[in-house]
């Protein structure tokens, strides 16, 4: 971290920048990290959340998690939170992938019995879940059909046949988000998306097989509400978003924003920051666009899902319903919402972006599916391919300390090319295997870049929200199959 | 090559810098940078041709909307190019560009990175004397 003389530490793992840092701030900002990850952060993370605390109708503090690092506009890690009347709307503080998340779901087997299988259902998977780049997928609708996902995401796949009755209600938002308006998204990102429902993209997106580590079953009381009741099960995790359709969103809004901002006097100290008020043309016009691919990244994801239920039914002969793949949960990570949070006394709706910060709604919340509601929302974390992911609850003390937000997964350290640099894709797929990982991957370069030493510490990551009380480790998920896009 | 990778620049991400003596070579070599970052351009052939004409306020602003047009290209009609040929007009707000390459072969292309978007961090076109260049950070 660069030298920030007035940086205090205002608890255990949350560090605060006052606004007397930068001309221009309107409130503080806020870092969630342990000692170790607050000096390890990037010069970005500081001035980011910094820029963030500057945008007009920003309230309270704006936030940085603690896997934060640099991004555009926003840090990655970066939560904010705006008054619905006076602030902005920023796609830089969304993304270029809208409603990136993770999925979870479970399956009532365990290692032993899938370990001899773990090859096969991975080729298998490959071939159910296009991944790499250009890729379409096989789902093929019509512009109307399009407009429908657009607008009603996974309960859409509920009336077409490709959702179990209790997966709506186990997605962010009960599986798609109000508001979507197909009429403000563009010719191009339709030509993109439209014919790449239940494609895995490339990147850090992945599919994983994963275990449950009995060495950190951190609460089995709680994991038991989410169906997670062995040491050894497997559960199957998916970390993808909005493909190609919500990458132009995002594209098409950066460049009307950009032109946007100069008629409303807005100045901000990054192009990548570029907004504009949510009550404008253009902030109505994006939100209802952003919505849009949404609730394609909810579909995606979903239809994704069936392909892993189908690969999983074929392998072990039986059907899914009677290897218990029910949905654990589906969160956003990448998402502008309106939400209502209290705070100072005050209760009102706000607008909250998360840009690679996930929801962590506490216990009680009407929001949370009726079987979750008395325990709080699961939040699933992902790690990088070799070192495991993690389920945590969301918490109350997220409502009252982040808009209930907290971290989304373990943070880039190291770039690309580095990355390729110390290690070639074959390499690491030998060596993940004789870790027992079975990875495939649509590309080695890309393989190597998503080696887990270019990553976080993501236990240190998960640690600092659980002392900061934010959300609470559930259960720790270590990887022994892989598909990476 | 006429682009450079800048490793330090972008940490999840690709950016780049491109530069040539003229406006067309530097929307080229930038093309071709996206292009490299998606596939290994040698597994590539120039069976298929495709022209594009894009009209933008600015030079900067056509740039971003060129380099944006061959990510919506590989999605749309999967399709991947090696060999680039731009004319940007006298007022340099729009181009017609050929491009040579062929469709998506998931058995011969070294495949890489998908590119999500072109960004606006950093972004920009200028001249150095003689040389035109460009940066360019993309969304990975």
């Amino acid at each position: 971290m660069p030298q920030i003389d007035s940086i205090k530490q205002i608890s255990d793992v949350v560090w605060e920048i006052p606004t007397s840092y930068k001309s221009g701030m309107l409130v503080p900002a806020r870092i969630y990290a342990t000692k170790k990850l607050l000096d390890g952060m990037d010069a970005g993370v500081f001035e980011q959340v910094t820029n963030l605390a500057c945008l007009p109708g920003i309230v309270r503090n704006a936030y940085a998690m603690a896997d934060a690092h640099w991004g555009y506009g926003f840090p990655i890690g970066g939560v904010a939170a705006f008054d619905i009347e006076s602030g902005v709307i920023s796609p830089g503080g969304v993304g270029f992938d809208i409603n990136c998340g993770m999925r979870l779901i479970r399956t009532n087997l365990r290692y032993p019995e899938v370990k001899s299988k773990v090859k096969e259902l991975v080729d298998l998977m490959f071939r159910l879940v296009p991944a790499g780049v250009g890729v379409k997928g096989t789902l093929r609708i019509s512009e109307s059909q399009f407009d429908e996902v657009m607008k009603y995401g996974v309960k859409w796949c509920a009336e077409n046949g490709l959702a179990w009755e209790d997966d709506p209600s186990h997605v962010e938002e009960g599986g798609f988000i109000k508001g979507a308006d197909p009429s403000k998204v563009s010719r191009q990102a339709r030509s993109r998306g439209i014919g790449q429902l239940g494609t895995l993209g490339s990147g850090n997106h992945y599919l994983e097989i994963q275990v449950v580590d009995p060495a950190r079953f951190f609460d089995r009381g709680l994991a038991k509400h989410f169906g997670i009741v062995e040491e050894d099960q497997v559960v199957v995790m998916v970390h993808c978003g909005s493909r190609g359709f919500g990458h132009q969103v995002g594209s098409d809004y950066l460049r009307v924003f950009d032109s946007a901002m100069k008629r409303y006097g807005i100045s901000v100290r990054d192009r990548e920051l570029a907004c504009a008020p949510f009550s404008s043309k253009e902030g109505k016009d994006y939100y209802g666009a952003m919505v849009c691919a949404s609730n394609m990244a909810f579909t995606n994801r979903q239809v994704i899902v069936q392909k892993v239920r189908e690969a999983f039914s074929q392998v072990f002969h039986r059907e899914a319903e009677a290897l218990d793949m029910h949905l654990i949960y589906d969160v956003c990570h990448n998402v502008a919402k309106v939400e209502r949070h209290s705070y100072d006394r005050i209760s009102a709706d706000f607008l909250v972006h998360r840009k690679g910060a996930t929801r962590s709604f506490g216990p009680g919340h009407q929001d949370i599916p009726a079987p979750y509601r008395a325990v709080g929302q699961p939040v699933i974390i992902g790690g990088s391919m070799e070192t495991g992911s993690y389920l945590l609850v969301g918490t109350s003390k997220a409502m009252e300390d982040t808009f209930g937000s907290t971290a989304h997964g373990s943070g880039r350290t190291m770039s690309r090319t580095a990355a390729r640099r110390e290690v070639r894709g074959a390499e690491l797929q030998r060596k993940m295997l004789e870790r027992g990982i079975y990875v495939k991957s649509a590309t080695m370069d890309g393989l190597a870049e998503e080696a887990g030493m270019a990553y976080k510490d993501i236990s240190e990551v998960v640690e600092t929200m659980d002392r900061a009380g934010i959300s609470k480790k559930v259960v720790a998920l270590r990887p022994v199959g892989n598909i990476k896009g | 090559m006429p682009f450079r990778f800048l490793p330090d620049v972008a940490i999840a991400d690709i950016a780049f810098e491109a530069e040539s003596d003229s406006v067309n070579g530097l929307f080229e070599s930038s093309a071709l940078a996206v292009s490299d970052i998606m596939v290994d351009l040698e597994t590539l052939r120039s069976d298929t041709t495709k022209k594009v004409r894009i009209s933008s306020e600015d030079l900067d602003r056509l740039l971003y909307d060129f380099l944006t047009e061959i990510i919506v290209v590989k999605d749309v009609d999967s399709l991947l190019f090696r060999e680039i040929k731009v004319e940007v007009a006298a007022d340099q707000k729009s181009l017609e560009a050929t491009m040579k390459g062929e469709p998506i072969d998931r058995g011969r292309h070294l495949l890489r990175n998908d590119v999500k978007a072109v960004t606006m961090h950093m972004f920009g076109v200028r001249r150095e004397v003689n040389t035109w260049k460009a940066t360019v950070v993309l969304d990975i």
